[in-house]
């Protein structure tokens, strides 16, 4: 389940009115949400939950489900 | 010890070449496979060519013969290697093409490959087996060059290659794509001697020598990739250490990780990877590295910016790396790989110009107080190239005059594979138009803008017409009545995808338009950054009937500047 703060930081961070984000959800079928966007919208949540992911865990990111699953670590660690 | 007598006999091909040092030093490395987070694997001149005498062995059973054109389509694997090198041990022609991503639709993916097939007459495709269902009906297709798909990576290899066929070094070495997408592809054939003739005159230019080491992420369907961290190395002995593009450009810190672990001494890129890496490598992530080893890091494929240089330097000097070390290179496919390069030991020159004089082609230097732009020098001609500036009747231009930069060089392309009307468009007398404007200023050379209607997105080259024509299908665009254009970002440090397209939608439907739009050009793996949608008959055309890019793209502009 995608929580309502980073889908809205999401769609802030690519300019979007709205999108349907789903734990499946893959960047690639996000618009905007291309290679060279992925590293700027990564930094937009750590921003935004004021948490830093390791380089390994942001390459292990499979779908928006696990972008969400790391945050809530990082957030339950703090 | 200095490569700069590194010597080939006139009848080598890259496989007797690799076989020379396999036997000289079977213990000796030759690639570095890095994986994020795993331990990096090697492998050793002696088991790379073994291991490649095997696949021969199995391509060979499977029918793959001499002449046969193969394209590989693979993700980063430690096998990829070998299998490309067996396909030259058969004297075949690798061709390695882009894996497709998720953004691309397999419908697209399938065009693309059809145009490809069609064009540059691929006979062979090897991939990895979850891509079989959706490039098995390409192999039934009327009319269809590809004889067969084969799965390299769960071959069982159980007899090795023991007689490579014997080819004279004119023999073609490899194939690989300029540019496009969906079916505009342009096919550049190299003859193994060529590749050779190339890399030794490079090698020589970049003073290449037994103490480099080369650490690359790029990837190896494009020449930069290719030629630069692949068939260099490979032909002279260096040592090449490979990352992972996607894992890259997800996490650019393994770039000056990789750069640090292994000692790397040199590395290629394009312009966007500064920028990127200047503004998001983070000071926690670079505690520890060293990069006092890295004598080059040679910026190419894309027009080189000064803010790029300097936000990767200000980021990176307290890692050791050195101003001297920020070189360039203008290079392309079609002249194998470069046709200049900054030399070593010196930062690539930068010249402060007259903004308006450029644009009236008179380079100006030091104006004052008028507006100005810096422009970054690629370099000099290397050993076998030479580079003339001329005007549109094809007429030399003295220096500082900016013109069309037009090349010739002892390792050119024969011409687009099967498209002897692309390749008559371009060269003429034994020169190649490149559709590049640029000056020269003393011997160095400086790349300006672009006659072509190209557009580079981080090193990657697009046509529009594969653009405009995505956004035709989309019901609400007028058919036609389009154009796409790049404009620089100074931001992510390349280019953005721009279009323009007339509409008779009224306003309260043109929200659900745009979306409609942009998801049909990310059907084909482009992200359109900007989207103008104007009422019919406000594009301007030009003079065939078209809307002309330049022009629109200049309203846009002007446009803008008015508002700001």
């Amino acid at each position: 389940m995608i929580s309502d703060r980073l889908k809205s930081v999401l769609l802030r961070e690519l300019n979007l009115r709205d999108f349907d984000f789903q734990d499946a959800t893959l960047a690639p079928q996000v618009p905007g949400w291309d290679s060279l966007r992925h590293i700027s919208v990564v930094a937009a949540v750590e921003k935004e939950f004021d948490v830093r992911f390791k380089s390994l865990e942001v390459i292990k990111l499979k779908n928006i489900g696990d972008l969400q699953a790391l945050v809530d670590r990082k957030l339950a660690a703090k | 010890m200095s490569l700069a007598s590194f010597s080939w006999s006139r009848n080598e091909t890259l496989w007797t070449r690799w076989c020379r040092h396999a036997d000289a030093d079977p213990e000796r490395e030759a690639i570095a496979f890095v994986r994020a987070g795993e331990p990096t694997e090697r492998w050793r001149w002696g088991e790379l060519v073994q291991r490649a005498r095997l696949y021969a062995g199995w391509l060979q059973a499977a029918g793959v013969a001499t002449g046969d054109t193969c394209a590989i389509i693979s993700r980063h694997h430690k096998e990829f290697f070998p299998v490309y090198m067996a396909i030259s041990a058969l004297v075949a022609i690798p061709a390695v093409l882009a894996y497709p991503n998720a953004r691309l639709h397999p419908d697209k993916f399938r065009a693309g490959l059809v145009g490809m097939a069609r064009h540059s007459g691929l006979n062979w495709i090897l991939c990895e087996s979850e891509l079989t269902p959706t490039i098995a009906p390409l192999t039934q297709a009327a009319g269809s060059t590809v004889r067969g798909l084969l799965a390299p990576y769960e071959a069982r290899l159980d007899h090795e290659l023991t007689h490579a066929p014997q080819v004279s070094a004119d023999a073609p070495g490899l194939l690989q794509h300029s540019s496009g997408t969906t079916g505009l592809q342009k096919a550049v054939v190299l003859s193994h001697r060529a590749i050779l003739e190339h890399v030794s005159r490079y090698g020589r230019a970049i003073a290449a020598n037994e103490q480099d080491r080369i650490v690359s992420w790029l990837p190896l369907y494009h020449d930069m990739g290719l030629i630069a961290a692949f068939q260099l190395p490979l032909a002279l002995g260096i040592p090449t250490v490979q990352l992972d593009p996607f894992e890259w450009i997800t996490a650019p810190i393994l770039l000056p990780e990789a750069l640090s672990a292994e000692r790397g001494t040199l590395s290629w890129l394009p312009n966007f990877a500064y920028a990127l890496m200047g503004a998001r490598l983070r000071e926690d992530e670079l505690e520890g590295l060293s990069l006092a080893h890295l004598r080059m890091l040679i910026n190419c494929s894309e027009p080189v910016r000064a803010e790029a240089h300097d936000a990767l330097l200000q980021r990176l000097a307290p890692l050791g790396l050195r101003s001297t070390a920020l070189a360039a290179s203008y290079a392309m496919a079609e002249a194998t790989f470069a046709v200049t390069q900054t030399p070593p030991g010196q930062r690539s020159k930068e010249l402060t110009v007259s903004r308006d004089a450029l644009t009236q082609g008179k380079v100006v230097i030091d104006p004052g107080s008028a507006p100005t732009r810096i422009c970054v020098s690629s370099g000099v001609a290397i050993d076998g190239c030479e580079v003339r500036v001329v005007d549109a009747a094809g007429d030399a231009l003295p220096e500082r005059e900016v013109g069309e930069l037009a090349i010739r060089s002892l390792s050119m392309f024969d011409g687009y594979r099967n498209r002897q009307d692309l390749t008559a468009e371009v060269v003429r007398d034994g020169w190649y138009y490149t559709g590049d404007y640029g000056f020269r200023h003393g011997d160095e050379w400086f790349v300006v803008g672009r006659k072509k209607d190209l557009i580079i997105v981080a090193g990657k080259n697009l046509y529009p017409e594969d653009i405009e024509n995505e956004i035709a299908t989309v019901d609400g665009a007028i058919p036609g009545r389009v154009v796409a254009f790049g404009r620089y970002d100074a931001e992510t440090g390349t280019e953005h995808v721009c279009a323009v397209a007339e509409t008779s939608v009224p306003e309260p439907a043109q929200q659900a338009l745009r979306e409609r739009i942009v998801a049909a050009v990310q059907r084909i793996d482009v992200t359109l950054s900007e989207l103008h949608l104007v009422p019919p008959r406000w594009l301007i055309k030009s003079s065939s009937g078209k809307p002309s890019r330049s022009a629109n793209r200049d309203r846009l502009l002007a446009s803008a500047a008015d508002k700001d």
